[in-house]
């Protein structure tokens, strides 16, 4: 699957008020959305994968190719994205909570006012974002996705298994609206507070939500919007969904200024 | 010219009498002269204009004043006529181009004379500076006529007397006065047409104001950026419909507000049921409930825009939903869907012009037994569109799925089908119910202790399922799952128990109504229900079939407890001891049949059951010991009368013998 970007950066200011137009033109209201996003990197070569170079009776097909070129070629970061709720943050663990509750003798049941976290019950997506297609064939950015749900709890034993490393982890938190088949997010970044949790690992709680620290200090957002295409190679729909891009630039014109982002700056290989 | 000075003079009183506050004086002050023409001005002039003074009478003067008042009366009247005449639009449009080209003429004339003046005067002007005048100079000028080639010189002034100077001041002072006066009238008149202009506005603006106020949304026109437009259409409706709820507020010469909707149909329309029994109607939805009234304020417009558009909306998804549906008895014309849901009863859909069905006298309505139901149904389908369109909603909140080349097919909505679902199954549940009350009827007037408990439409819970959806399409959830009732009784002993689900799907695998039995019989553990039954006689022979088996079992034991315990006589009809009673076995108890050999004479007697849902019918005859019974055997005594008892399900328990009363007069064993 490819995926056709746009951003733009809105000022703190403005985001109430490009809220209240995202809603009036999507005519709908938008979902507020929170994740937690690992950041992992590869540190070894997956498996290479059996290429027997040299005879034609051996000829490929242009999809494993594809996959071989990929799996050899650079090592890349990959994200691991949990889906959180604004409950969970400054919650306890729920097995610190279960320890009191049994104090109290009372338990943690479905729907229950207590807020607890369970790092262990976390849902997972991985998702690998290859380095946007060179060339200024199209006015936005390009680039080859993939996302694959993960089972839920311990994200790390896998992924170590896999050849990857844990290397920091973020908030992402934002509005979600749809139009179409664009996907708005407009979103900022969180970073945990310098607090003395040990980096390393990945949280097994999260700081109360007013604690976490926008990485943008002046307080400002992002636009990010996405069009996924099946058919990366179909040039076509690829048209088609840049066009539908473009259009929603030229719509959004007088709010905010939606462009294709510096190429390198979303550069996911591992150097 | 008296005339025209009266006509402005009327125009300034009617401008003072719009704004007295403040006034402009536009016209040129007309200074009365002192002096009065002098007598031989006065013969000169008359003998110019009539001759000599012989032909000048009083007659002739009045006729001339006469016919001139006359003349004025005409074009008056001309006027005044020549004003309501509507001139239509392609006229109306002719006469657009044709002023704007005279208006293009005139500009692209006074644009020539400019031309021609400024080359004049940089012509002339190159003379003496030459830089200056090239920059003002035409090319095709410069091009023909070398610079400097013009000169201009002072000429003395011819000396001319008296009287030409003063009445060449005469003559510019009237063509000055008539221009003024000529300019003053344009004004004021411009100023009329303004004042009308805003005050068409206010009104206008007014009303759009009004509109939105009453929360309506008020919107430029996407493809008429200029004109206002009112939103009063489904978000979430098909494009089609969506787009189609966008009407645009044009204003009319008075500034009154009309609803531009276009090429849409103005009169209202609206979806009729109606209900079928037998080929008479026998219930009809009520229209004017749909529709808003029929007022002629602008909300009342809007509001009918608004329904009449839910109700095509309604009628098209309703076509879609039927072309789908034909292989399940649905039948769709120009403008009729119509499908049966029992036994000789349709539904009928159909669009109806509001305006022409009230005038119409309902003549071809005979009863109304079925008002409930077509009512019920109408609304149904509202609601269930109601529920689409949010459903619509919330899969639009959805993040969409990757663009393929594959378009999306767009599912028809669950809108006749939840309908004739529940009308179906309801159909069923009461048939299934009505029938085993009458057999339950008859089985208690005949002393048999059983029942049977109902749960009709179990499928449906009404208490909210998710935190995400409201409460209402929770309500409606219910009816969109396959719905499901049930039955449950004792059959003849209290051991022996039978339920059976009634299970109809509205869409495949398997729409339709399906039986599902599950029965618990001790006497007969190997008898198993069938696993599937759609037809209702099927259901009701089976039912009449378990009953029976169970009778029979019933009636085997009622002897051999009797037999047992002789003592008991409790009954009237009760056996004398001495008399052994009858063995009964039931060889054939899938016929209902029971046979029991004397003791005595060696000889079969046999009694029948049959049982259907009028009545229960209990017969007994001998039968011959030997294989030929249907020779008659002579030399014998005569054969005892058969026995033959009824219960019917009109017949009111306790009036009647108990069954096992008449089973034990059956079982006396006699010679």
């Amino acid at each position: 699957m490819h995926e056709l970007l746009l951003f733009a950066s809105v000022p703190g200011q403005q985001h109430h008020e490009l809220l209240q137009q995202l809603t009036g033109l999507t005519a709908a209201q938008p979902t507020h959305r929170l994740e937690r996003h690992l950041v992992f990197k590869a540190y070894r070569r997956p498996g290479s994968v059996n290429t027997r170079i040299g005879g034609s009776q051996d000829l490929q097909a242009p999809e494993i190719q594809r996959l071989t070129k990929m799996l050899n070629g650079a090592m890349f970061y990959t994200q691991v994205v949990g889906p959180v709720t604004e409950k969970d943050f400054g919650s306890v663990p729920l097995s610190q909570f279960t320890a009191r509750s049994t104090v109290n003798d009372k338990r943690p049941a479905e729907g229950d006012q207590g807020n607890w976290y369970d790092f262990e019950d976390q849902r997972w997506r991985l998702e690998f974002r290859d380095i946007p297609e060179p060339g200024a064939r199209t006015t936005v950015t390009t680039r080859l996705m993939a996302n694959a749900t993960l089972p839920r709890g311990d994200v790390l034993t896998p992924m170590n298994a896999w050849g990857y490393s844990f290397v920091t982890e973020y908030i992402m938190e934002g509005d979600v609206f749809i139009h179409n088949d664009i996907v708005l997010f407009l979103y900022r970044v969180l970073t945990f507070p310098a607090d003395s949790h040990d980096p390393q690992p990945p949280r097994q709680t999260l700081p109360a939500l007013r604690e976490m620290i926008p990485l943008d200090r002046s307080g400002g957002y992002v636009l990010q919007a996405v069009v996924i295409v099946t058919d990366g190679s179909n040039p076509e729909i690829m048209k088609l969904a840049s066009q539908r891009l473009l259009g929603l630039k030229e719509q959004l014109k007088s709010a905010v200024k939606l462009e294709q982002a510096d190429r390198l700056s979303l550069d996911t290989r591992v150097k | 010219m008296p005339s025209p000075l009266s006509d402005t003079d009327r125009q300034i009183n009617s401008a003072a009498a719009m704004d007295n506050s403040f006034m402009l004086p536009l016209r040129p002050p007309v200074d009365k002269r002192d002096h009065k023409d002098t007598l031989p001005v006065r013969i000169a002039q008359i003998n110019t204009q009539r001759g000599s003074f012989r032909n000048v009478t009083e007659q002739s003067l009045q006729a001339e004043i006469d016919c001139q008042k006359e003349k004025g009366d005409v074009s008056d009247d001309e006027g005044g006529e020549t004003k309501p005449t509507e001139v239509d639009a392609t006229e109306h449009l002719e006469l657009l181009y044709k002023r704007r080209a005279e208006i293009m003429q005139s500009a692209v004339q006074a644009h020539m004379e400019a031309t021609f003046a400024l080359d004049f005067l940089s012509l002339l002007l190159s003379k003496h500076v030459p830089r200056q005048a090239d920059l003002s100079m035409s090319a095709q000028l410069k091009q023909a006529i070398p610079h400097g080639s013009l000169n201009a010189e002072v000429v003395k002034a011819r000396q001319s007397s008296e009287s030409a100077k003063q009445d060449t001041s005469a003559v510019s002072r009237g063509w000055k006065l008539e221009s003024f006066n000529a300019a003053a009238n344009k004004l004021l008149k411009s100023a009329k047409r303004l004042e009308n202009e805003v005050s068409a506005e206010t009104k206008y603006w007014i009303e759009v104001l009004r509109v939105k106020e009453k929360g309506w949304k008020v919107c430029r026109l996407p493809k008429e950026r200029q004109a206002l437009g009112v939103q009063f259409g489904f978000l979430e409706a098909t494009p089609v419909f969506r787009d189609r709820g966008l009407a645009s507020l044009r204003r009319v010469d008075d500034g009154s507000l009309i609803l531009d909707r276009g090429i849409a149909p103005a009169r209202p329309r609206v979806l009729r049921v109606r209900v079928k029994k037998d080929g008479l109607i026998t219930g009809c939805s009520e229209l004017s409930r749909f529709m808003a009234g029929n007022g002629n304020s602008i909300e009342d417009r809007i509001l009918q825009a608004r329904d009449t558009l839910f109700e095509d909306e309604l009628f098209h998804e309703l076509s879609r939903e039927a072309r789908i549906m034909g292989n399940m008895g649905v039948r769709t014309r120009q403008n009729l869907i119509e499908f049966e849901f029992g036994k000789g009863e349709e539904v009928m859909f159909d669009m109806v012009d509001l305006d022409e069905i009230f005038t119409q006298v309902d003549s071809d309505t005979r009863s109304y037994g079925h008002g409930v139901t077509a009512n019920a149904v109408a609304y149904g389908i509202r609601i269930l569109l109601m529920y689409a369109h949010r459903q619509n909603l919330r899969r639009r909140k959805q993040t969409p799925p990757p663009l393929s080349p594959k378009k999306r097919p767009l599912p028809e909505y669950l809108l006749l089908r939840p309908v004739a679902a529940y009308l179906q199954h309801n159909f069923h549940v009461r048939s299934l119910d009505s029938f085993l009350g009458e057999v339950y009827q008859i089985l208690r007037s005949a002393g048999l202790e059983c029942g049977y408990t109902t749960g009709t439409f179990s499928s449906i819970k009404f208490a909210p399922k998710s935190d995400t959806a409201s409460t209402t399409e929770c309500l409606v959830e219910g009816f969109l799952a396959p719905l499901e009732s049930s039955f449950s009784g004792t059959i003849v002993t209290t051991a022996s128990t039978f339920s059976v689900k009634i299970r109809t799907n509205l869409s495949p695998p398997s729409p339709g109504t399906e039986y599902e039995f599950s029965i618990n019989l001790p006497d007969f553990p190997h008898t198993q229900p069938p696993s599937r039954m759609g037809l209702k006689d099927e259901v009701e022979t089976f039912i009449i079939h378990l009953i029976t088996l169970n009778l029979t079992s019933s009636i085997s034991t009622i002897t051999s407890q009797k037999s047992r315990a002789p003592s008991d006589g409790s009954s009237l009809t009760a056996p004398r001891p001495s008399r052994k009673l009858l063995e009964w076995e039931a060889p054939f108890a899938n016929y209902g049949e029971l046979l029991a050999v004397s003791r005595i004479s060696g000889r079969t007697k046999k009694l029948s059951i049959s049982l259907s849902r009028d009545e229960l019918t209990i017969r007994t005859k001998w039968k011959s010991a030997y294989s030929e019974p249907s020779k008659p055997i002579t030399g014998r005594r005569p054969e005892p009368q058969p026995l033959s008892y009824t219960w019917k399900s009109t017949d009111e328990s306790g009036k009647k013998l108990k069954l096992s009363d008449v089973v034990l007069e059956a079982s006396k064993d006699s010679r």
